[in-house]
């Protein structure tokens, strides 16, 4: 329990660093000191330089609050589109219901990783770093909906029987009229699939980006600079290589760890 | 025999639907239609023409969807843009690659997770010698973890896939097991000096029966999920990894084979954990 606390502060520490490690004067992540490739840990470089002599703090730090901002964003999204599909499934008519199942065992009959993949490669891969950030975080929120709004359709379906909605309706009470006190009464399931999801973004972005299929250079993200560890090379002259996959094993196990807590 | 035929018609519009779904994502896909060769120079400028025209013409996604359904119904799953032979002779020697990876990462992920979840809830308080490894398996992503084992030289992709489905079956098991062992009939018969392995056989494991079907359905979707990343960073030349390539070359046809294999392996997966219920409850 104390463990699940800690992470709940463990979070917010980590963003505070990242952010002044970014506001930090000359903190650049994309500048390229030729002179210190691969450099170890010194005092200009806490983490050393990657192979083109960007500050790997700074990178990592980035990588970090573009991560968690958006997967933030993505989830909620997805926890809102699925509040949405899954009120409209178990409120309105049977066909439109029905209908909507079907489209999430569409999705949910693919592999997310597959699924995510597929969509990616799809997308223009010519475009901006910023845009691809968008681009990857927008095409995980389109295709972490369908999981959420199965649960919240059956949530929602036990609202419709309940209890106080049959009062409601019996006494005169029309659907349109009571479907806004459902929302409240979702949101035990909703906040649990919001906090849930955070994490299951960020590792799926650094999935993606491991594949090549994320955020472009010289963004940095937790994918591209998993890609440092393919190049054996580099991990003989540095161990700092390692820094951005602890970290994240670290931001992951926090957030697994605050979504269980709350 | 009504469920069968729900079960049927329901496949088939998944199957029908992820069709739908994947000519069109590729069909507006930026440089779908764009053709390597209009840019040979070798080519003569009637030729090239002519390709462009032949491009042109197959733009309709209602001719495109017409040529791939028409096409599996006949039993032909066209040809590969990108090798130009046939989608089944690509995918028939991969399916039996994954396939033996699939079957022997989920075998050895469930003895894992079986063996760590009976121990670890067996006890009064919950074993941080299972659970800690189990949480920092679940925060690496499986790409990470695969190009971690490819550095250490240990462990290859059977490995990989089994410690990332060790660590997601435990999470369920022990959750599902711990609660089993605090039932009140089986509280009962512990206080009796029934032997934990009676207690097993005739007691724990028929009552998680249902839950276990769905554990392995969940399994093999986990599983396909991560054959990606494992077979790409592993070079096991797989569906995995022809599904990448796929998606990388924009090569409809063995990108909607791959899809719709996937698609039906979910939805019988899903059949097995509803059947495990069903036995459950004869």
């Amino acid at each position: 329990m104390s463990l699940r606390r800690g992470a709940l502060w463990l979070l917010p520490g980590l963003i505070l660093a990242a952010a002044a490690v970014l506001a930090r004067p000359g903190a650049s992540y994309a500048y390229q000191d030729r002179e210190t490739v691969l450099a170890g840990s010194s005092l200009q470089h806490p983490a050393g330089t990657d192979d083109l002599g960007r500050d790997r703090l700074v990178r990592v730090s980035g990588a970090l609050l573009i991560s968690l901002t958006g997967s933030l964003v993505a989830a909620a999204i997805t926890t809102a589109a699925a509040a949405g599909v899954g009120t409209l499934a178990a409120f309105g008519p049977a066909v439109v219901g029905w209908s909507a199942m079907l489209v999430c065992d569409v999705f949910l009959a693919l592999p997310w990783m597959f699924l995510l993949m597929m969509v990616r490669a799809a997308m223009p891969l010519t475009t901006s770093p910023a845009h691809s950030a968008s681009i990857t975080f927008l095409v995980l929120a389109a295709l972490g909906w369908p999981a959420c709004a199965r649960a919240v359709y059956r949530g929602a379906v036990a609202q419709r029987t309940s209890g106080w909605m049959l009062h409601a309706r019996s006494t005169g009470l029309r659907r349109a009229q009571v479907i806004h006190h459902i929302l409240p009464n979702l949101l035990p399931l909703l906040i649990p699939q919001f906090l849930v999801s955070i994490p299951a973004f960020v590792i799926a972005e650094a999935n993606l980006g491991a594949l090549g299929l994320g955020i472009s250079e010289p963004l940095p993200s937790w994918g591209g600079m998993l890609f440092e560890l393919n190049n054996s090379a580099m991990l003989l002259e540095t161990r700092w290589v390692y820094f951005p996959l602890a970290l994240l094993i670290v931001v992951l196990l926090a957030l697994e760890g605050a979504a269980a807590e709350a | 025999m009504a469920t069968a035929g729900r079960w049927l018609a329901q496949t088939i519009a998944v199957v029908l639907l992820v069709m739908v779904g994947t000519t069109t994502l590729l069909r507006f896909a930026p440089g779908y239609f764009s053709d390597a060769r209009e840019m040979d120079a070798r080519y003569a400028a009637v030729t090239r023409a002519e390709l462009s025209a032949e491009a042109a013409r197959s733009h309709s996604l209602t001719q495109m969807l017409g040529t791939e359904i028409g096409g599996w119904i006949h039993g032909n799953s066209g040809v590969s843009r990108q090798f130009g032979v046939p989608v089944w002779e690509l995918i028939q020697p991969r399916l039996a690659v994954s396939g033996a990876l699939l079957l022997r990462g989920i075998a050895l992920a469930w003895t894992l997770a079986l063996f760590a979840s009976i121990l670890s809830s067996a006890g009064r308080r919950p074993s941080l010698l299972w659970q800690v490894p189990a949480a920092i398996l679940l925060a690496v992503p499986a790409a990470a973890l695969a190009t971690l084992c490819l550095l250490i030289n240990s462990g290859g992709p059977v490995l990989v896939l089994a410690l990332l489905l060790a660590a997601r079956d435990f999470k369920f098991l022990h959750r599902a097991l711990h609660k089993a062992w605090l039932d009140p009939h089986v509280l009962h018969a512990r206080a009796q000096g029934v032997r934990t392995r009676h207690l097993l056989r005739a007691h724990i494991v028929p009552a998680l029966l249902p839950q276990l079907g769905a554990l392995a359905s969940l399994s093999i979707v986990t599983a396909l999920s991560a054959l990606v990343p494992i077979e790409v960073i592993f070079n096991v030349p797989g569906i995995g990894e022809l599904a990448w390539n796929a998606a990388l070359n924009r090569d409809l046809p063995v990108l909607l084979a791959v899809t719709m294999i996937l698609a039906l392996a979910v939805v019988c997966s899903g059949v097995g954990s509803h059947r495990t219920a069903a036995w459950r409850e004869a």
